[in-house]
């Protein structure tokens, strides 16, 4: 029994610690190193983000994507004179929603390219606040 | 509104792990402000020199902050920061061997009684006449709550090795610490 109470005094011992004169000192030198920690973290997460898409953006043009998809856009408009050019005849061709949406039917391939180039702009604008911010 | 500042400073060791958890720093500095004293003393007890504890609480509290998210309440804070504290300090230990396991017990700077009643326990003093290894087993056990077979794990001895520098460790303890003993005795008794 005095055993089992020497052993429970001893453990209250040892969590019964005095504040060493310096605790302030090591709390902030902790909390600077978790700053430090949580900073280099961030831009690292951030810088290699950004190295990614650095990346992948030079694989895109690497490739020739939008050489391709110009054409891609170009045979589409083509196709899509044939097949109007062949309804135009048709008795379809008469009412108006048919009309208009034929009509329709050649435009816009330079305004999608426009605006996928304005979205992936502000994609990369978006990227560089951010990485800025994180620094 | 009150101020976050005492908000921390009032809120409980769990509210502020919780809060810790979700990423807020100066609730996790709060909680070193109230047991970085504890930690390193306990590194000190178990042998380590004062500015390697002071190194390895700070890596303990470090570590600590990365996994919090695993301490669930069971235990204490201080408690689950201590056990993470004395298992760096068995690495470092492996690492450069610093104690002498077959060492003998160092020669007491005085042989006189411990504290008077009426003054605060020197553990610290009484924790200096065992040798390191028992040191190191007693610390591991009533300090930072290791079960014995936990410890003879971490230091890789035998079970029975351990428990016997824990007994022999203990019974220095009990004989250096003796004088105040009945006194601490009777508050349980």
């Amino acid at each position: 029994m005095a055993e089992r109470i020497f052993e429970s005094d001893l453990e209250a011992w040892f969590a019964d610690a005095p504040p060493l004169p310096d605790s302030r000192l090591f709390a902030a030198r902790v909390t600077r190193r978790l700053d430090r920690a949580w900073t280099l973290r961030r831009v690292v997460i951030g810088g290699l983000g950004l190295i990614g898409g650095v990346i992948g953006g030079a694989q895109m043009l690497s490739s020739g994507l939008f050489g391709g998809l110009a054409r891609v856009q170009a045979q589409s408009t083509a196709v899509t004179s044939v097949l109007a050019g062949h309804l135009e005849n048709s008795p379809l061709a008469r009412s108006p929603m048919v009309h208009d949406t034929l009509a329709g039917l050649g435009a816009g391939g330079s305004e999608t390219l426009l605006m996928s180039a304005a979205l992936a702009l502000l994609a990369v604008g978006l990227l560089v606040t951010r990485a800025i911010r994180e620094i | 509104m009150a101020d976050p500042a005492i908000v921390v400073a009032s809120a409980h060791d769990l509210d502020l792990a919780a809060l810790a958890a979700a990423g807020d720093r100066p609730a996790f500095g709060e909680l070193v402000r109230r047991h970085g004293s504890s930690v390193r003393s306990l590194l000190r007890r178990m042998g380590a020199e004062a500015a390697l504890a002071d190194d390895l609480a700070q890596d303990a509290f470090l570590a600590a902050f990365e996994q919090i998210a695993e301490f669930r309440g069971e235990g204490t804070f201080v408690a689950w920061v201590r056990r993470i504290a004395a298992r760096l300090y068995l690495r470092r230990w492996k690492r450069d061997k610093r104690i002498d396991l077959t060492a003998e017990t160092p020669e007491p700077l005085d042989s006189g009684p411990a504290a008077s009643p009426g003054d605060r326990i020197d553990l610290d003093g009484a924790l200096s006449r065992l040798t390191g290894v028992e040191r190191l087993c007693v610390s591991l056990c009533y300090g930072a709550g290791l079960s014995h077979a936990e410890a003879a794990s971490a230091l890789n001895l035998p079970l029975g090795t351990v428990k016997s520098h824990v007994k022999r460790g203990l019974d220095k303890l009990r004989a250096h610490l003796a004088p105040r003993v009945p006194v601490e005795a009777g508050i349980h008794g």
